[in-house]
């Protein structure tokens, strides 16, 4: 191979054959796709396509809702995490989530990040747990703004740093994956470039799965999109393509603001 | 197949606008070339004249094109279709400006030889050459009107014909020149004449090109037939 080819990304995640239910209805119909290991998949698609509904599948956040059933297997490092020997919590201390609106523990920006470690038995003793804070703080680009006033209350900060702030206690407990969920929807535009580049930057790091309403978002911080429909996935494939020669119709008109 | 609206109704009426501008561009170009080729054989100096200074408006029409572009790239962030849509309506504008200078140019040489009264020589080809690669240029841009890749892919092949009267043209006035040194000034003129055109013809297959990636998201992959052998003659 030329040293200048970048190696192909080897898959992190792998949906088989994803179905979900609301009771009777049917929002997702067998979905398959893998995801690539420390890199952004953006899922775009109209209101109730489906998207978030899939993005849910991969931490079991559908587990919270009772008429919810999920069919088809959802595969990280070769285990399935729709078995029943698996364990939510500990799964959603590996993928990580991060929602539409930041929304902060009424504590302050230290206890904030520390939570999850302190439930999750992570630091041994102050030393270590300070080191965990002040790491997740600066992967997510909020240490410099507040390492004089961690004791500060969270809900004082910003929107846009609150978001971070929840990006960091995310990353607080030590996830290979990331989800985020509309996660600039609630920003102005400064605090959501901000927090783009915070997406590339961590994607050494994680492999960040992230539902956005915003074509250009997805078009500017994604390498693979997907694009939903009617429950649906009705494409995937490079960014790039997506958005300059997409292969399907239905994803050229909803990427180019058209009816039909 | 009827193309979908854009639920923004100002988004579909600037690409209305964009492509109604490339195709007066287009129109004027055809018509400045046909003019000098018609004017090739008048010699009517006032005709002459008219393509030289219609020459700006052709300048002026590519650059409101541009404009009307940056304008829809910054404001209505163009994907996929409606982006190469974009991309080529910039490309296409500005192979017609060019286009048009090399019209220009013909009438600026077809002056020089008029005014000289030098003898002429009779360029049988050149005419026809002229007509070739004017329908060239009236097909391609109904391909780019109606989306049409066969048309465009067809424009694209015939572009060897103009190639091989350009070089059949190229052989006869160096002969001619070569009999008759007092040719010389009228030959080399018109094998700058024949030049151009031939150019003109290599942009029609330039036009065509990107109808084939405006509607397919790629150019022919192909590499196009060419014959201009002008560059290999040593001698007559």
């Amino acid at each position: 191979m030329d040293s200048t080819t970048k190696p192909m990304a080897a898959s992190k995640l792998k949906a088989v054959d994803v179905s979900v239910f609301y009771g009777e209805k049917q929002a997702l119909y067998d979905v398959s796709l893998n995801i690539d290991e420390k890199s952004v998949t953006s899922f775009i698609g109209p209101s109730g396509c489906g998207k978030s509904t899939f993005l849910r599948c991969f931490n079991r956040m559908n587990d919270v809702i009772p008429s919810c059933r999920v069919a088809g297997q959802i595969i990280m490092d070769d285990v399935d995490l729709n078995s029943p020997k698996i364990d939510p919590v500990l799964l959603r201390a590996r993928v990580g989530m991060v929602f539409q609106k930041p929304n902060p523990f009424p504590k302050t920006i230290y206890e904030n990040v520390a939570y999850g470690p302190r439930i999750h038995g992570l630091a041994a003793n102050r030393q270590e747990m300070d080191f965990i804070v002040e790491d997740s703080l600066k992967k997510a680009g909020l240490w410099k703004e507040v390492s004089d006033r961690l004791n500060d209350q969270a809900t004082g900060l910003s929107g846009g740093q609150q978001q971070r702030l929840c990006i960091a206690r995310a990353i607080a407990v030590g996830p290979d994956v990331l989800l985020m969920d509309e996660p600039c929807s609630a920003l102005d535009p400064i605090a959501t470039s901000i927090i783009e580049e915070l997406i590339s930057d961590l994607q050494n790091r994680f492999t960040i799965m992230i539902v956005t309403h915003s074509m250009q978002q997805a078009a500017r911080v994604s390498q693979k999109t997907a694009y939903f429909h009617l429950g649906k996935l009705i494409e995937y494939g490079d960014t790039k393509e997506i958005f300059t020669r997409p292969q399907n119709e239905q994803t050229e008109a909803y990427i180019s603001g058209k009816i039909g | 197949m009827e193309e979908q609206q854009h639920i923004s109704t100002a988004f579909d009426k600037d690409l209305l606008a964009l492509n109604e501008m490339v195709q007066a561009l287009g129109s004027l170009a055809i018509a400045q070339f046909e003019t000098a080729i018609d004017a090739l054989a008048t010699q009517h100096v006032k005709t002459l004249d008219q393509i030289i200074s219609n020459d700006a408006k052709l300048d002026d029409l590519e650059a409101t094109i541009h404009e009307k572009a940056l304008e829809v790239i910054a404001l209505r962030s163009p994907h996929a279709k409606d982006l190469r849509q974009v991309l080529v309506a910039l490309k296409i504008a500005t192979i017609l400006e060019r286009t048009g200078d090399y019209a220009r140019n013909i009438a600026n040489r077809t002056k020089v030889i008029a005014q000289a009264s030098n003898e002429n020589i009779p360029g049988v080809n050149i005419g026809r050459m002229g007509q070739v690669a004017q329908q060239m240029l009236h097909d391609v841009m109904r391909a780019y009107d109606q989306h049409d890749v066969d048309l465009a892919l067809a424009v694209w092949r015939r572009d060897i014909e103009v190639d091989h009267m350009h070089t059949a043209f190229y052989k006869e006035v160096l002969a001619s020149m070569a009999r008759d040194p007092n040719l010389v000034a009228t030959g080399a003129h018109l094998l700058f004449i024949a030049k151009n055109i031939e150019r003109i013809g290599d942009y029609a297959t330039g036009i065509a090109e990107q109808v084939h990636f405006l509607v397919r998201g790629a150019v022919p992959e192909d590499s196009r037939p060419k014959a201009d052998r002008t560059s290999k003659v040593v001698g007559v």
